[in-house]
């Protein structure tokens, strides 16, 4: 009885000293207690492939962001060089702070100027304890330069601005996979024939998966609730790769659509997603980022 | 007899505690990746590290998403292509620092030996560490080398040219007592 007792004890010691030496580490994860954590980089970049994701830049970054389009006539033969025809939208695009972005850009193609900016207004927490998803606001401008047959376009000359109104909310489901909803309001300044609508409503939707840990494959489709009447236009498509290299982003994808400008993209699509020309668009965007500030220097 | 066992445990126990824990709230740690084509630096000034006194038992925590780089694009690329810390946001050290002596004032260079956890792969470490008591302050400081291919971190064909393959890390840890 007394041994069993003695050994009882013992047992009891160990346990009690092999108890404090364990829990060093615990200690230490009962210290932190008030560390954020936010999903960091819903999507690698501020788009998806051709849409604007929920991401904005960071503080003090500047991308060059070039993107090109390249399709084929339906002529059966062709003169051209690789491509018949060829888009590109030269941009700058800055990170104001960690939340706010702004853009501007041209468009060769079309003849389209624009400029936005983004917001992000909340950050999915990844703790439970806050928002379940990211969400941002959209507002951009764009400016129709080409001439116009017809002279009653060229009167006014504030018929050729449009604006698209985006509210991107998106989840980082997985390290992997995330998902963006975008309820969109365009207003369009050009009024094509009388029985169309100027202000469109659509939704878009968008997905990225990481393939590893510098590729992800990208996907995205935009419904328009109201369309274009006079000429038959088709939600906007794309599959694609986006590609990170240090400071620079590769994105690829196949699309209809031909414009990078919100709303001639989104409402003005002329072509369905198909392999025949000149439906299908080969993207290629180039992006190269420049850091303006340095953050180690400015903490000290 | 069991009553003098008992007694005799209970005061052990008690005296075990004595000595304390020591903590380090706001620890330094930097590392530092040399190329010929970049070099890249981040710092994280939020790192906890403790120890007991008792039995001069080292616990360090770091928070990956915590570690600043001087190009934001870095650090993004840091938490979500190499470390991955959605999926493993903290490294940690457990170790014992060998023949350390808290009464001791002044400065003393020790051995510390133990396993170091990042990126789901530990690996066993022994690190050079200096110990400079002043009062009831302790600070140690020390340097290690980390091969990335220890940690399982990935690093792509085409910038195997901008990381190196062996990162310098720094530490500076200022403890003070710890009460829980």
């Amino acid at each position: 009885m007394k041994a069993k007792r003695l050994y009882f004890f013992l047992v009891l010691a160990f346990m009690v000293s092999s108890v404090k030496a364990q829990d060093l580490l615990d200690i230490l994860d009962k210290e932190r207690k008030d560390t954020l954590r936010y999903a960091e980089a819903t999507f690698k970049f501020s788009r998806i492939s051709f849409g604007h994701s929920v991401q904005t830049r960071k503080d003090g970054t500047l991308d060059v962001f070039i993107t090109n389009r390249f399709w084929n006539t339906p002529a059966d033969r062709s003169q051209s060089f690789f491509v018949d025809r060829l888009s590109t939208r030269f941009a700058l695009e800055y990170g104001v702070s960690d939340r706010l972005m702004f853009g501007v850009g041209g468009t060769t193609f079309d003849g389209r100027f624009d400029s936005f900016l983004k917001y992000k207004l909340v950050k999915q927490r990844v703790d439970g304890n806050g928002s379940p998803f990211s969400l941002s606001l959209f507002q951009n401008a764009s400016y129709f330069s080409e001439s116009l047959s017809g002279s009653r376009y060229d009167a006014i000359s504030s018929g050729r601005f449009s604006f698209t109104t985006q509210l991107l909310v998106a989840k980082k489901i997985t390290p992997k996979f995330s998902l963006q909803v975008s309820p969109t309001f365009i207003h369009r300044g050009l009024v094509y024939g009388p029985e169309d609508p100027q202000n469109h409503f659509a939704v878009g939707f968008g997905g990225r998966y990481k393939l590893g840990a510098h590729v992800s494959f990208v996907s995205e489709y935009y419904y328009v609730a109201n369309p274009l009447k006079s000429i038959d236009t088709y939600g906007p498509f794309s599959i694609g790769v986006n590609w990170e290299l240090s400071d620079v982003m590769l994105q690829f994808m196949l699309t209809n659509a031909v414009s990078t400008v919100e709303d001639a993209f989104i409402a003005q699509t002329r072509n369905n997603f198909n392999f025949k020309n000149p439906n299908l668009n080969f993207g290629f965007n180039f992006t190269y980022t420049f850091h303006l500030k340095n953050k180690l220097k400015r903490k000290k | 007899m069991n009553k003098l066992l008992l007694f005799l445990l209970i005061s052990t126990t008690f005296l075990q505690q004595d000595p304390g824990k020591i903590i380090a709230r706001q620890g330094q740690v930097s590392f530092f990746s040399y190329t010929p084509v970049e070099n890249i630096k981040a710092e994280n000034n939020q790192v906890l590290s403790i120890i007991d006194l008792s039995d001069n038992k080292i616990a360090v925590q770091i928070l990956m998403s915590a570690f600043i780089f001087e190009k934001a694009l870095m650090r993004e690329h840091f938490n979500e292509s190499y470390i991955e810390s959605d999926i493993y946001p903290k490294a940690t050290f457990e170790g014992t620092i060998i023949d350390f002596d808290p009464t001791l004032e002044g400065e003393q260079t020790r051995i510390v030996k133990g396993n170091f956890t990042m990126h789901g792969a530990t690996k066993e470490l022994e690190i050079k560490i200096k110990i400079q008591k002043q009062r009831q302050k302790f600070m140690v400081s020390g340097s290690f080398e980390a091969e990335v291919q220890d940690y399982n971190i990935k690093i792509p064909p085409l910038l195997k040219g901008n990381i190196a393959k062996i990162i310098s890390v720094d530490f500076k840890f200022e403890y003070e007592a710890y009460e829980s």
